[in-house]
């Protein structure tokens, strides 16, 4: 049995035991402590930390998940990793995501499914009230809930777009894959009043409170769904530092949530919002190109140093990132969520 | 940063204050040079409506303000960086109000106006980084290297017993109650601080005055309590959670819980007090609520615990909140000068989300056993009975009071408070206030002559009610109150309790046992002005301290 010493990004100090046939995940969860992680088969970089000391080994994962050369810089999944060694982990995320008790599962019903822009659905769900947990939706917002299937184990995880509420609703935008299960059901079967099972909420991928630096948000596709909760969330909590969202989609059809964004102008100061299309029609008049090329230009025109917040997917991701460190943005400020297909 | 303003402040050999990146408290570098830069201008809006006033001219908006501002510099209430760049803005305009106040008054009065330098000439930068960078000069330490820690040390005894007069004097100002001579001496000290001051012996005058409006403050804050919600009465309080929906408020804010009480009335939702609220539960219009179903918990530093379990939402209404944990985040709101980060507050005196939110989740499962306890010894009670108590003590059935009160804290030294209170003589009446009474109120003290040997006399702000009665009882025996058979047992862990600290002093109270650790910004020189003029003595063992304190009276 080895000691883990794991350090958030907060400054919170945890500590558990590894037992070397366990993964740092699961050795976590018995000491009652849960780390954010998604698909927990090193495909989704949701529990990247890195090592500061000791010895791991890593089991196979994706190099979406973990490139090369994250991993030179000593960053590990927790998901992939057992301890051979007392060891020193830093998390890129905050205490306030990490839970100390059971993740809750608990049940909600369909109250609206509908497209949202080309190839994708926007599916609201509100919580059943129970005994244990009432029906408020409670999360932070960035962080997502694992869907199953009805009638299947399959589970998907998805982002919540809407912010936390008294009401029990929860607000999903989800991409259809042609061959996904959970998309055939969404795109066909699901209909209101359906119940699903829901456990969340999950995820690390939140905004750094502790920082005073502007927000600037890149979404790809769905991967706006995330950063729109965010940027609800400054809105309702008048936070008024500035904050742009670079959002793109392939073609003008897959465009979605323009009226939230379109709120969020009016109701968030300083906010401002760059719609990318990668591939326009000759009617578009905005911003032809990858939201990444869209921060790289706004980058190079400001002086600001912004905290960069990225969700979408791998390639966008790591688009991103090397256009935010060109442009002097230091590794440490700039904080991703991946999502693939799954 | 460089913060030594409350107890638990970081101590080492190389000597104390929190110097990091985040302090004992939980509050970051960042924001905790925002506030030095925020009192600094506070100084400087000071400095021209001192000298407005003399003239006859008076800004009673810029003086609620800087009450407000102060208040959100206490330990344990505000830790939000961006709400403290928003404040110094509104503090840099209200500054420019108040320096055209004054140069009118001059004008009007024929006199040619000052040129003030110092803190009313700083212009606060318009971004962060700026006012970050001019947070050196706002310092409590700036001038340590060249006049030493005692004068430092003095002037920030004045300074955070300031924020503690303005704490107390924004509660009152919010229920309606505002004394003029309040105003004058915040800002009669903030102009002494602005000029620099050197010697000790203003500053230990300024400190008295402090003192002296603190007493005005809690005065006034008794009137806004009565005034408003009626007279303390003895009560008996439920302390086990009763089964249903329920909301657990926190804090000090009296005017806040009953917004919230008629938020939520008629909707099956019950109401918890927390900490110092505790003593809502005894003001006869809170009371007649009849969903104020009890108090929860204890006193602040046990939240995290306490309001993870907490089956509903919490608002903090004032200090002393702690980093919200994951557990509750969601479901805990702050009020007034309250805030952190990425919390929801509410600004506007609507609680009616707080109803929403303690519909939607789950409540209370179960009636827990009832167990109560008994407060509401406030000065009418207590001097309702004065003839009983008299009797007693001139029969030699009550042979002395400890008023055993002030503040709680983690420091693992404050059991002194449990054993001294557990250990006082059958013969002896415990009186208390403030939320160091958690240590022991839940304790069976048993009666004297029918009369409970612990009184709960309310918050930490009814030490004005505590003297109100040490005074009157004074002049029932012929005597000063310190010929009474009272010792003061003072537990100090904030700038509300070094306020009270000062008024004792300014009252010429002795015998005040004070602790659990002496104040850092106290050097060994100031400490021995407490000792050798004051009659202020540190605590030591608390069997040993109360053998110590029924001799003196014997």
């Amino acid at each position: 049995m080895f000691k883990v010493n794991l350090v958030t990004r907060d400054g919170a100090s945890l500590v558990f035991d590894a037992d070397p046939s366990d993964t740092l995940l699961d050795a976590a969860a018995k000491a009652n402590i849960f780390l954010p992680a998604a698909c927990r088969e090193g495909g989704c970089g949701t529990c990247r930390v890195t090592r500061k000391a000791g010895v791991v080994a890593l089991g196979s994962y994706s190099r979406s998940a973990l490139t090369d050369a994250d991993r030179a810089a000593g960053d590990i999944l927790l998901c992939r990793a057992a301890a051979h060694s007392d060891l020193e982990l830093t998390a890129p995320f905050d205490k306030a995501v990490i839970g100390f008790s059971r993740i809750p599962e608990r049940r909600a019903r369909i109250t609206d499914v509908g497209p949202a822009g080309a190839g994708a659905v926007r599916l609201v769900l509100r919580y059943e009230d129970d005994p244990t947990h009432g029906r408020a939706a409670e999360f932070i917002p960035g962080q997502f809930m694992e869907l199953t299937l009805p009638g299947t184990s399959i589970t998907r995880a998805y982002s919540l777009a809407n912010t936390p509420n008294w009401e029990g609703t929860l607000e999903l935008s989800i991409r259809l894959h042609p061959q996904g299960a959970f998309s055939a059901y969404l795109a066909g079967r699901a209909e209101i009043g359906d119940v699903l099972h829901v456990k969340g909420p999950q995820g690390s991928f939140i905004v750094d409170d502790g920082s005073q630096a502007p927000r600037w948000f890149v979404a790809g596709g769905t991967g706006v769904a995330p950063i729109l909760s965010m940027l609800r969330q400054m809105a309702e909590l008048g936070d008024a530092r500035e904050s742009h969202l670079f959002f793109g989609v392939n073609t003008q059809d897959e465009l979605f949530a323009t009226d939230v964004v379109e709120e969020l102008s009016k109701s968030l100061p300083g906010f401002g919002a760059t719609l990318c299309v990668w591939r326009p029609g000759p009617d578009w008049s905005g911003f032809a190109g990858t939201p990444a090329e869209a921060l790289a230009a706004a980058l190079a025109d400001s002086s600001t140093r912004p905290d960069i917040y990225v969700c979408g997917p791998p390639k966008l991701i790591e688009a991103t990132e090397a256009v935010a460190l060109a442009g002097g943005v230091p590794h440490d400020r700039i904080f991703s969520e991946r999502f693939s297909p799954a | 940063m460089f913060c030594y303003q409350c107890e638990q402040t970081y101590r080492s050999d190389e000597g104390a204050g929190c110097a990091g990146s985040k302090g004992m408290c939980g509050k970051d570098a960042a924001t905790a040079d925002l506030q030095d830069v925020l009192l600094h201008v506070c100084e400087g809006i000071g400095q021209y409506l001192h000298r407005a006033r003399a003239l006859g001219a008076t800004d009673v908006e810029a003086d609620r303000f800087v009450l407000y501002a102060f208040f959100t510099t206490l330990t344990n209430v505000n830790f939000n960086a961006a709400k403290f760049v928003r404040l110094i803005q509104t503090a840099g305009e209200i500054k420019e109000r108040a320096q055209a106040l004054y140069e009118a008054a001059a004008a009007s009065a024929g006199k040619a106006p000052e040129a003030l330098a110092g803190a009313a000439a700083f212009v606060p930068a318009a971004e962060l980084n700026g006012l970050l960078a001019q947070a050196a000069e706002a310092s409590v330490k700036k001038d340590a290297a060249a006049l030493g820690e005692d004068v430092v040390g003095l002037r920030s005894l004045v300074l955070y017993g300031l924020k503690g007069v303005c704490a107390y004097a924004h509660h009152a100002e919010v229920l309606g109650e505002e004394r003029d001579a309040i105003y004058e001496a915040v800002e009669h000290a903030l102009d002494l601080l602005a000029s620099g001051p050197e010697e000790i012996g203003p500053l230990l005058e300024e400190a008295l005055a402090l003192g002296r409006a603190n007493f005005l403050a809690m005065e006034a804050l008794d009137a806004a309590n009565t005034g408003n919600f009626g007279t303390p009465e003895p009560t008996q309080v439920r302390v086990t959670p009763k089964k249903g929906k329920a909301v657990l408020v926190s804090g000090h804010d009296m005017k806040d819980l009953c917004a919230i009480l008629e938020a939520t009335k008629d909707k099956g939702i019950d109401i918890y007090t927390h900490g110092e609220l505790l003593p809502a539960h005894s003001y006869p219009k809170l009371k007649a609520y009849p969903h104020l179903a009890g108090n929860y918990g204890g006193a602040w530093q046990d939240q995290q615990r306490e309001f993870a379990e907490f089956p509903g939402p919490i608002v903090m209404t004032s200090n002393c909140l702690i980093e919200p944990q994951p557990r509750y985040r969601g479901r805990i709101f702050t009020a007034g000068p309250v805030g952190w980060p990425g919390i929801r507050h509410i600004d506007n005196g609507d609680f009616s989300i707080v109803a929403q939110a303690a519909a939607a989740l789950p409540g209370f499962a179960e009636d827990a056993a009832e167990e109560t306890i008994t407060i509401g010894f406030g000065r009418d009670t207590v001097l309702g009975v004065a003839d009983k108590v008299i009797e007693a003590v001139k029969a030699g059935a009550i042979r002395h009071f400890f008023l055993v009160g002030g503040c709680d804290g983690a420091a693992p030294g404050r059991n002194y408070y449990t054993d001294f209170a557990e250990h006082a003589p059958q013969d002896t009446v415990v009186l208390t206030l403030g939320c160091g009474k958690y240590r022991f109120n839940r304790h069976d003290f048993g009666t004297i002559g029918g009369l409970p040997r612990l009184l709960d006399m309310g918050q930490c702000n009814d030490a004005y009610s505590a003297l109100v009665v040490a005074t009157k009882l004074a002049e029932a025996f012929g005597a000063g109150v310190n010929q009474l058979p009272l010792s003061l047992i003072v537990s100090w862990f904030e700038q509300k309790a070094a306020a009270v600290l000062l008024t004792l002093l300014a009252l010429g109270v002795r015998n005040v046992r004070l602790g659990p650790t002496l104040p850092a910004f106290l050097t060994p020189a100031l400490v021995d002005v407490l000792v050798q003029k004051f009659g202020v003595l540190p605590i030591t063992d608390a069997k040993a301290d109360i053998e110590a304190s029924l001799a003196r009276a014997a």
